[in-house]
């Protein structure tokens, strides 16, 4: 095993538009390596574990930088750090879930130059895959973790297909949620996709976790109206307070009418390689108080259809217990 | 353009991964031209014959159960062949449990025409004897049931078959399943030579089922496909592609 | 006693630096012709170097040479190569160096390098070597055998590889939490009559129980870089200790310890991995000396973990037995430690925790030392004392419960206090006040106050609070001091004591400026570099340098005291011992005005030659110092001497800890609201230095009790959490803002300033009153291993059958 530390010899284009920048991605296409905040960038090429050729560095766009309002509520450039998301007032009193999510991500020194694009995009934490081994996700033939003996307690409870990496993405399950557009570039031009079709789960394409292809840019992220000023209840549980990936992770955005849950959205992070949508807890509670009761009734069917690994059954009762906290608004 | 792709294993030791799936786009292209050129070749340049007709007697070719199995033999290796495929050409679809279900309707239906066509079929109409080669150089000789191409196809198809089902068992047994958890991989080179021939075995099965469905809808040949459909041909059509010592039909 | 600098806070010299950022570390020297050297390491976990291939490597422009393990003497198992050939035991050993122009040509050259290796069985958890017909590590065996003095924890000579096996159901036996009947163990000890004692207890508990190992983590890995100039050695290096691994490293280049000079005046860590020179450092010095070129070899985050050290592991069984009035009757205690791939496991000096800590009249230890194929092990903070105190807490917490004795009140009845004795041999202290720490504690913390509280907060919050407890053997003797008075009356305190981040090397010379009675402001201390003219100082490990450098540089002072009057009798008349010293002056006790300043004084020793200038000096000390005294001679008066003083027993170190957690019970999370910790190591002399070790200590208490460990994977060797982020080492937000820390500052008689160390309790204290913690918060449920991470807390809540058991180690 080379035992790696420098970054490698590469290319570098520091292109200053957009459209410069789709046109790079798109000639390089797999030789090329997008870089935004770099936090998903550095490790993978000090290591050699990834060997892009070029570097696109799209942190002189301007565009790609700023949150706007928009008709339809905001729009959060791809290159915002995820901490001027935390510290953004339009974010912060409508749309608080995806400030807290990001706000618990990794690390304040990661979080002062990472980006949403970057924390949305980037690759699964598996730490077999991280390691640089030929694992399906890597494009070879096996899973390491998901073996009898795997080290496999960070791994995914549901809908695993060979590979069983979960989603690192804190703001992913927020932006689920709060049913947000992810704005993508290419040479063909601009097309928009519901944050909860962006992830990729292993069974549609074992290679990527996200639908953003060779020449795709993640220009921007749009979030609607109609969440703003909901409910909301985010948390993470990880073994470390800072700089860690979750055990699990909780989104919800709930809409109250006289006292009974009109709509919610609730998602789970780290149970899957995608931001889980909890479909069946979402139409449990609709039309019930959100309380204690409520909220016992329906936590089990979180864990319907899980399929614990070795080391990761722990994520079953803590990930009924977060949507339990999360239905009766557990006040952390 | 490389042929086998290599990977390094968990301790860092070269082992093989698959078959270059450059390849595919050369079988499919070299397929496709030798087709054409055949396509073109007999359109502008062999004899013209008058086909037979498919009035009159009908003469019974494949039971009914035999065209079943056909069919779901040519539906599941279909299946497969697009299921494995969708990956390697970038699309984005659910595969991998079609795949394998697909596979096992492969392999369970391979099984049973297998034990069919031992024990209650003329197995020896299938079977390619020294004589068989003059027959595609000598127009005077007409084959029993099956022609020599047949035969060869068919073999080509049954070699290729068994192949990758049972490269593909092996694959499956490496994933999770209803019935059992995936095992550890001691030796990934084990492994990736499955996956070699399971690739080769779906290259040739792409190739010869673009042989296959090519003929089956030549002018010329359809009346098989036709029989394959509704299991008979007409007596003219026997007389004209077959001898009917060869083959005595029921 | 009123000090004029003992418990005093100052600034040590290196804090500047530090703050601002000027200190220099080995990784920050640089010098013209500087060539880069890079490791290739192993990627399999057992086997040996067929064949290396590195022509393509060497024919890149840039390249100048690789260095294998030819270029070096044999090393035989278990000792731990720098470089491995035959016998490769971990994946991520070192198997060659290659130097280059720049660090990016020696990465680019590792690629085209070709190494065949022939793979062997391996194995990651000792109990599946110890079972009959499991793999060995080593091809000759899997245990280690000592046939020779060795101390606990280091691969020095006297070792070597040997195979225990157990039939498997001995080994199914003790997966089960019993002890394995008719099973063999190489170490076993015993005082007093173990059976009759425990006839006599009234509550006897039967426990099994795991402390997984983990990485020393040090910030600064362990890069050197080495020059040769005029048949010397210059190596900027990154050891605990300084002078004392001199002769070591010398031996390690084959060169006369004259002519190394060596340069370490900043470390950023070592926990027991620097204490001595280690095995890379061989690589860095012979390679410069190869190429004939100043040589940097740099050390990554991930080698770090790899060939930084780790804490061994335990799998064991105890019986504990209590009286009825709550003491310890008889403990038995057995224990498979898990030495990784190199190193000793320390089973021997956890039963030794249990001895002194708990007081059992009577005690039993069967031990071994198994390799794996993991990381190397070595001595890490309290080796066996740390982990023993943190599994052990809560299972004394049990014992006590079931005798119906507070926990407070168990540790009180138990406590060492002067008379107490400590394992095997059940030799003496040198002093203890630890029953004093107990009340202290308890009295900062509230324990009386806070068990009253109820446990459950709130519908998901419970309450626990826990109490544990950390011991070292804390201080040694014979070791030289030196100073030098200038004829400017500068008082230059050298020392090589190496600056490990305690700022200890600074604080033990204070003890020479107490005796002389000076200001600080007039002390130049002197360390970190040999040329620099340093004694032959105490290493840095085990607690030590606080009592046994306050003696040396005591004995140094006292020294130059003596010299400073000499000259003083000399010069004014009358006898020695009719003069005193003050305000920098030595003078006639009866007239003041018959003096003369400690630079006058320091002229005249240079007039006067003979041993107070260094012309000449005591014979026994240790040839290091006298190497540095001649470079000094005739430069001013200098105080030397060898610490003769008198010495009997263990010096201790202890530390007591308490701590109120609040848990959720939802999540498996818990935060520290309280902890208290009192530190008993005698006269605390820089109340600074000892707030740092016991908040440094606790936080990487709370490490080892509930984040840190090794985590391999059984099917291929590889290790799961390499670097600092997967290390899941505690943070900012996972410890308390506020911890109490406080000293029970009573002397030590065998210390001149009453001082003794306290490193090592200070984490062992903090990870057993946290296991404490989180087992009363689950309503005494022991997890019997350490750590306890939320998933386990989850799993127990949810009364699922999840957890790992089984004994099983490197593991989730």
């Amino acid at each position: 095993m080379s035992s790696h530390d420098v970054m490698p010899e590469i290319g570098l284009y520091q292109p200053v538009s957009v459209e410069d920048a789709v046109g790079l991605a798109g000639q390089l296409a797999e030789r090329g390596w997008l870089l935004g905040g770099g936090q998903d960038t550095y490790g993978w090429l000090k290591d050699r574990a990834k060997r892009p050729e070029v570097l696109v560095d799209l942190k002189g766009i301007e565009s790609m930088r700023g949150i706007t309002e928009t008709a339809d509520g905001i729009e959060i450039g791809a290159l915002v750090t995820l901490t001027e998301i935390t510290r953004d007032p339009l974010i912060t009193e409508r749309y608080a879930l995806l400030a807290q999510a990001a706000g618990r991500v990794a690390s304040p020194q990661i979080r002062n130059v990472g980006t949403l694009a970057g924390n949305v995009a980037q690759d699964a934490r598996c730490w077999y895959y991280r390691r640089g081994l030929n694992c399906y996700r890597a494009g070879g033939n096996l899973c390491y973790a998901d073996t009898p003996e795997g080290m496999n307690r960070e791994h995914a409870l549901f809908n695993t297909s060979r590979c069983v990496a979960v989603t690192p993405s804190d703001t992913g399950t927020a932006l689920v949620a709060l049913e947000a557009q992810m704005v993508i570039r290419n040479a063909s031009g601009e097309r928009v996709v519901d944050a909860e079709d962006f992830f990729v789960g292993p069974n549609l394409d074992i290679t990527h976790m996200t639908v953003l292809g060779a020449g795709d840019i993640l220009t921007a992220v749009r979030i609607p109206a109609k969440w703003a000023n909901a409910e909301f209840y985010f948390e993470k549980v990880a073994d470390r307070n800072v700089w860690d990936f979750a055990l699990v992770s909780i989104a919800a955005a709930m809409r109250m009418n006289n006292g009974v849950i009109e709509d919610a959205r609730l998602v789970a992070g780290a149970v899957q390689c995608t931001p889980r949508r909890l479909s069946s807890i979402e139409s449990a509670i609709r039309g019930k108080a959100r309380n204690q009761e409520t909220a016992d009734q329906v936590a089990s069917l979180a864990t319907e259809g899980a399929q614990p690994l070795n080391f990761n059954h722990f994520k079953m009762p803590l990930m009924e217990n977060l949507v339990n906290r999360a239905v009766r608004g557990h006040v952390v | 353009m490389e042929l086998i792709r290599y990977r390094n294993d968990v301790w860092g030791e070269e082992v093989i991964l698959g078959v270059s799936w450059d390849l595919l786009w050369v079988v499919s292209v070299t397929a496709f031209v030798l087709l054409a050129a055949h396509a073109i070749f007999m359109a502008a340049l062999a004899k013209k014959k008058a086909l037979p007709s498919s009035e009159g007697k009908r003469i019974n070719r494949h039971d009914a159960i035999d065209r079943a199995f056909h069919w779901i033999m040519a539906g599941s290796v279909l299946v497969l062949i697009a299921t494995g495929i969708a990956p390697i050409v970038g699309l984005r679809i659910s595969w991998l449990n079609i795949h394998w279900i697909a596979g096992l309707v492969l392999t369970f239906v391979c099984v049973f025409h297998i034990i069919r066509a031992m024990f209650w079929q003329d197995f020896k109409s299938m079977l390619i004897g020294p004589a068989d080669f003059k027959e595609p150089f000598d127009e005077t000789i007409k084959p029993g049931k099956y022609s020599f191409e047949q035969k060869g196809l068919h073999w080509a198809m049954t070699v290729l078959v068994i192949a990758v089902a049972a490269t593909g068992i092996i694959l499956f047994l490496n994933i999770n399943s209803p019935w059992w958890q995936r095992p550890s991989v001691t030796d990934e080179g084990s492994l990736g030579i499955y996956f070699l021939l399971h690739g080769i075995a779906t290259l040739g099965l792409v190739a010869f089922s673009a042989v296959h469905i090519y003929f089956a809808l030549r002018p010329e040949k359809r009346f098989y496909t036709r029989s394959m459909v509704t299991g008979w041909i007409s007596e003219a059509e026997m007389k004209e592609n077959h001898d009917a010592n060869k083959w005595k039909p029921e | 006693m009123t000090y004029m600098h003992i418990g005093k806070d100052f600034t040590p010299p290196d804090i500047e630096g530090k703050v601002t950022g000027a200190a220099r570390y080995a990784e920050d020297f640089r010098r013209d012709g500087l060539v880069f050297a890079r490791l290739l390491t192993s990627p399999i976990p057992a086997g040996r170097v067929v064949s290396i291939d590195a022509s393509e490597a060497l024919a890149m422009p840039g390249v100048l040479g690789i260095f294998t393990a030819d270029d070096l003497p044999e090393s035989k198992p278990p000792a731990n190569p720098a470089l491995a050939k035959e016998f490769i035991t971990y994946i991520g050993q070192p198997i060659l160096a290659v130097a280059a122009e720049s660090e990016e040509l020696a990465e680019a050259a590792i690629e085209r390098i070709v190494v065949e290796y022939e793979r062997r069985p391996f194995v990651v958890d000792p109990l599946d070597t110890l079972v009959e017909g499991g793999p060995d590590p080593y091809p000759m065996g899997n245990s280690l055998i000592r046939t020779g003095e060795a101390a606990a924890g280091t691969t020095a000579s006297g070792t070597g590889v040997g195979q225990i096996k157990w039939t498997s159901d001995q080994v199914a036996s003790f997966r089960a939490g019993r002890f394995p009947t008719g099973a063999s163990f190489p170490e076993e000890w015993m005082y007093g009559d173990v059976d009759a004692n425990f006839a006599q207890c009234s509550t006897i508990l039967e426990e099994p129980f795991v402390t997984i190992g983990y990485p020393h983590h040090s910030l600064e890995p362990r890069t050197g870089m080495a020059y040769w100039e005029n048949g010397k050695c210059y190596f900027h290096g990154s050891l605990q200790s300084h002078t004392v691994g001199h002769d070591a490293l010398s031996a390690m280049l084959e060169i006369d310890p004259a002519n190394l000079v060596f340069i370490n005046e900043n470390t950023g860590g070592g926990f027991g991995s620097k204490i001595f020179p280690y095995p890379t450092m061989a690589v860095t010095g012979r390679f410069a000396r190869k190429l004939n070129r100043p040589l940097q070899l740099r050390i990554t985050r991930p080698e770090e973990f790899y060939i930084g050290s780790a804490r061994s592991g335990m799998q064991g069984w105890i019986k504990i037995g209590l009286r009825d009035n709550g003491r310890v009757g008889a403990v038995d205690v057995a224990i498979v430690g898990d030495a990784g791939a190199g190193g000793g496991a320390s089973g021997g000096s956890a039963a030794e925790h249990i001895s002194i800590m708990y007081q059992p009249e009577a005690m039993r230890f069967r031990g071994m030392s198994l390799y794996t194929n993991t990381a190397p092990r070595g001595a890490q903070r309290g080796p066996g004392q740390n982990e023993m105190a943190a599994v052990l807490s809560p299972m004394m917490d049990k014992a006590a419960r079931q005798a119906g004795i507070d926990l407070v009140e168990f540790r009180r009845v138990n406590a060492p206090g002067m008379d107490a004795k400590v394992g095997s041999r059940q030799g003496v202290l040198s002093s203890s006040y630890y029953p004093q720490a107990i009340e202290q504690v308890a009295t900062l913390f509230g324990w009386e106050q806070k068990k009253t509280l109820p446990r459950q907060i709130s519908a998901t919050k419970v309450r626990g609070i826990g109490v544990g407890e950390g011991y070292h053997s804390a201080g040694a003797s014979g070791y030289d001091g030196l100073l030098r008075i200038a004829p400017d009356g500068k008082i230059y305190l050298h020392t090589g004591v190496g600056n490990l981040g305690t700022y200890s090397y600074a604080g033990v010379l204070r003890a020479a400026a107490e005796a002389l009675q000076c200001s600080w402001e007039n002390c130049v201390v002197v360390h970190g570099n040999s040329d620099l003219h340093l004694p032959h100082s105490t290493y840095q490990g085990g607690s030590n340098t606080i009592f046994t450098e306050t003696r040396s540089s005591h004995v140094a002072a006292l020294d130059a005291i003596r010299k400073l009057k000499t000259i003083a009798a000399a010069q004014f008349g009358g006898a020695v011992e009719d003069y005193s010293i003050g305000g920098e002056r030595v003078f006639l006790t009866s007239d003041s005005s018959k003096g003369m300043s400690y630079g006058e004084a320091a002229q005249k020793a240079i007039e006067l030659g003979g041993e107070l200038s260094g012309m000449t000096y005591p014979e026994d000390i240790h040839r290091t110092t006298q190497r540095s005294v001649q470079a000094m001679q005739g430069t001013g008066l200098i105080g030397v001497a060898k610490d003769t003083l008198p010495k009997s027993g263990t010096a201790p170190g202890f530390a007591i800890a308490m701590i109120e957690i609040e848990l959720d019970t939802e999540t498996g999370k818990f935060d520290i609201l309280d902890y208290s910790g009192v530190a008993e190591c005698g006269t605390v002399i820089h109340p600074m230095g000892l707030r740092q070790a016991m908040n440094g200590g606790g936080v990487w208490g709370f490490g080892m009790a509930a984040y840190e460990r090794h985590v391999y994977d059984p099917q291929n060797g590889l290790p799961a959490n390499v670097g600092l982020y997967q290390g899941k080492l505690p943070t900012y937000l996972d410890v308390p803002l506020h911890m109490k820390t406080a000293g029970t500052d009573m002397p030590d008689p065998q210390s001149p300033v009453g001082s003794r160390g306290i490193g090592e309790p200070a984490q062992g204290c903090a990870a057993a009153a946290l296991m404490s913690a989180i087992s009363d918060a689950l309503g005494g449920h022991l997890f019997n291993r350490t750590p306890v991470t939320p998933d386990m807390i989850v799993n127990h809540i949810a009364q699922n059958s999840f957890n790992t058991g089984d004994l099983k180690t490197n593991t989730f």
